[in-house]
């Protein structure tokens, strides 16, 4: 396996075919939990990083005496 | 297997002049976006700084009004159609809609043109100009048309609205018992959503602004006409994005070869989106004096409460597409990615929408936290935001929609296909180029809706110009991704060959509707709950601002009939207004 079948129809459009059924029970999507993961690891270093651009680089906003 | 204008040729006359006007909106909003950002950028101005704003509000009315707009109820037409696979009860009532769409369109648009010439004529006693952009916030005042055109075309979304219950309801009599099919369920709770966040915009205009612009009461209250527009700018957001959803849960996984992972997860996902759309409005008004920090607060973690519906789409759509992948003959734990049918427009610009949302998703944690807020409210870093939510996430999925419906409406194939790749590419790299920069500015203070961000004896902190040059840049490759854009669609309906397009059917969800309990059905039980979420939400805050600003502004106050009402009248009546428009809308 691993080859994808590809049909090329008259209009160039390939036609999507399946070359094996993935039921419910037997699918475990780990692409996807590596691929949300990932996502959480980028916005938290950048959650982390606004710490710096807010409050290093200005004094704070909400919290304080006015 | 038949396409959609095979089944339903009336029908489908009707989603296609829909997405036709569509197609018309962006071509004048694309135009008007070149326009502004060429000028802002300080590259060439081919307008003056007193016309920047009336390009500014078509460019804005155009794009997230009607090209949005109109493309999604030529979605939802078509979603409720097929999935119950019946026509509509009545045609003309379905015409009928259009026509209303259509004609507040027109009044909108020439009210907003009038601003172009150099000496409007007087129409209806007042100048016919609309330079208002398109949150119309008093004190700028439109000519009535404008009012009236935003009228009539939201009254045209709500007999569309009326014209797919009608249909679910006809359906429901001869399915009793029956689970309601999920694009027909995913429109009718988005739906609802919209009948009850445009309840805020109807009553601005209607009681408030409309009456101002024809002289019939001399002041208004700019914070509360500005509340209530939030109470719908929310949702509508929505509104864009839920038809932008429904895409990316029916389509993209049967283009990825595969079927959607949960059935009953994509319907929990529009249930939370019905219920917290609408009490979120006021973390626009952040900055706005008058309202309370209180209540500022309280719609912060309302909001933050949003993410999650749209992290459970996350994983949801990217788990359907993995299965598609894999039933492909995708590998390993990512290479899997390498089976994708990168080569389809439809498939690729979906996915490129997807990934821009991804990013708009931190730009919105960032606007929906309110001491983070200060720092970027009102500067380029929100439209940095938005281009890359509703501009991105919405727009270019419906433009890669648009070469998988046309077929599907027309019975013509698509033509140029390579061409439409090369489309949804470049308008990924124009956004990455021109959201990018405009986040920058954004941050180094730059304002938005500014002809002439520069000024006399005042240096930004940061190279702008390079920023701006950027800018410049994404905005010329987003427009020649439009013209592609229209290149495509004109050639697939003067050239298109008739026949051969592949059928319209969705595959079954890999967990199907019957793993979810069946109250997630009950539409009533969740309109109900949307409604007392919102008047928890909204009562407190409306009646204080009214008790200070007046209903009418300060002035007003004076001349409003029953004298100075206090507090609980206001809130009283203001509560007895919202249980009756919406037992109206659930019960109609
Ligand atoms: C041709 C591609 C586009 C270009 C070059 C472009 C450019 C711009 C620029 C530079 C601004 C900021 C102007 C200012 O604040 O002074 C802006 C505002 C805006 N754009 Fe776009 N844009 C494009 C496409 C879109 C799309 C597809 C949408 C939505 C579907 C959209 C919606 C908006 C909205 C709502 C505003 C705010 C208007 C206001 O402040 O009243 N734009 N655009
Ligand atoms: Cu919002």
């Amino acid at each position: 396996m691993g080859s994808t079948e590809q049909e090329v129809k008259q209009d160039g459009s390939e036609a999507t075919q399946p070359v094996r059924e993935i039921g419910h029970d037997e699918y475990d999507p780990i692409g996807t939990l590596t691929l949300i993961a990932l996502y959480f690891l980028i916005l938290i270093s950048m959650w982390f990083f606004m710490y710096f651009v807010e409050f290093v680089g200005n004094d704070p906003t909400v919290v304080g005496m006015v | 297997m038949s396409t959609f204008v095979d089944d339903f040729p009336a029908e489908a006359k009707v989603v296609r002049s829909s997405m036709y006007n569509a197609f018309v909106a962006l071509a004048i909003g694309a135009l008007m976006g070149i326009l502004q950002t060429l000028y802002r950028t300080d590259v060439f101005h081919f307008i003056s700084a007193e016309q920047y704003y009336t390009v500014l509000t078509a460019h804005g009315v155009f794009m997230v009004i009607s090209f949005t707009i109109w493309f999604l109820v030529g979605v939802f037409a078509w979603a409720v159609i097929s999935s119950l696979d019946r026509g509509v009860e009545d045609l003309r009532f379905t015409w009928a809609w259009f026509g209303f769409m259509t004609v507040g369109t027109l009044l909108a648009a020439i009210a907003i043109f009038g601003g172009f010439m150099s000496d409007p004529p007087e129409v209806l006693g007042s100048e016919l100009s609309a330079d208002v952009l398109f949150t119309f916030y008093a004190p700028l005042e439109a000519h009535p048309f404008f009012y009236i055109g935003l009228v009539l075309f939201v009254v045209g979304t709500w007999l569309a609205g009326a014209d797919w219950f009608r249909s679910y309801l006809a359906w429901r009599s001869e399915n009793p018992g029956e689970r309601i099919p999920l694009p027909t369920f995913m429109v009718l709770t988005t739906m609802i959503m919209w009948y009850i966040a445009t309840l805020g915009v109807a009553t601005s205009i209607l009681v408030f602004l409309l009456p101002w612009s024809l002289g019939l009461v001399d002041t208004v209250n700019p914070t509360l006409t500005r509340t209530l527009f939030w109470f719908f700018g929310h949702p509508v957001v929505y509104f864009w994005l839920m038809p932008a959803y429904l895409l990316w849960y029916t389509l993209l996984p049967k283009l990825a070869g595969g079927r959607l992972f949960s059935d009953p997860l994509a319907r929990v996902v529009f249930v939370l989106f019905l219920l917290l759309s609408t009490p979120v409005g006021i973390h626009h008004q952040y900055l706005d004096p008058g309202i309370a920090e209180g209540f500022k607060f309280i719609a912060m973690t309302n909001t933050m409460f949003l993410l999650l519906p749209s992290l459970l789409t996350a994983f949801t759509v990217v788990a359907s597409i993995e299965h598609g992948a894999r039933q492909r003959g995708g590998e390993g734990r990512l290479g899997w990615l390498k089976a994708l049918p990168w080569k389809d427009p439809v498939f690729t610009g979906m996915i490129f929408a997807g990934l821009m949302f991804a990013a708009g998703g931190f730009s919105g944690m960032v606007n929906a936290g309110m001491n983070i807020n200060y720092l970027v409210h009102n500067t380029l870093w929100v439209p940095g935001h938005f281009h890359l939510t509703v501009g991105t996430a919405v727009a270019l999925t419906f433009m890669a929609a648009s070469y998988w419906f046309i077929p599907q409406l027309t019975g013509k194939q698509l033509v140029g296909r390579s061409i439409a790749l090369v489309q949804v590419v470049l308008w990924f790299v124009g956004m990455v180029f021109m959201t990018n920069a405009m986040h920058r500015t954004g941050m180094l203070g730059v304002p938005r809706r500014t002809a002439e961000p520069w000024y006399d004896g005042f240096e930004y902190a940061g190279n702008v110009a390079e920023h701006n040059f950027q800018i410049a840049l994404g905005g010329t490759i987003l427009t020649l991704s439009i013209l592609l854009f229209f290149v495509v669609i004109l050639l697939t309906l003067l050239r298109g060959s008739k026949g051969g397009v592949e059928g319209s059917s969705i595959p079954e969800p890999l967990s199907g509707p019957d793993h979810s309990p069946a109250v997630i059905d009950n539409l009533k039980l969740w309109a109900g709950i949307a409604i007392v979420l919102v008047i928890m939400a909204y009562t407190l805050p409306l009646a204080s601002i009214v008790e200070r600003g007046g209903l009418f502004g300060p002035d007003g106050m004076r001349s409003f009939p029953s004298g100075n009402p206090g507090f609980l009248e206001y809130t009283s009546l203001f509560v007895q207004m919202v249980i009756q428009n919406a037992t109206e809308v659930i019960f109609r």
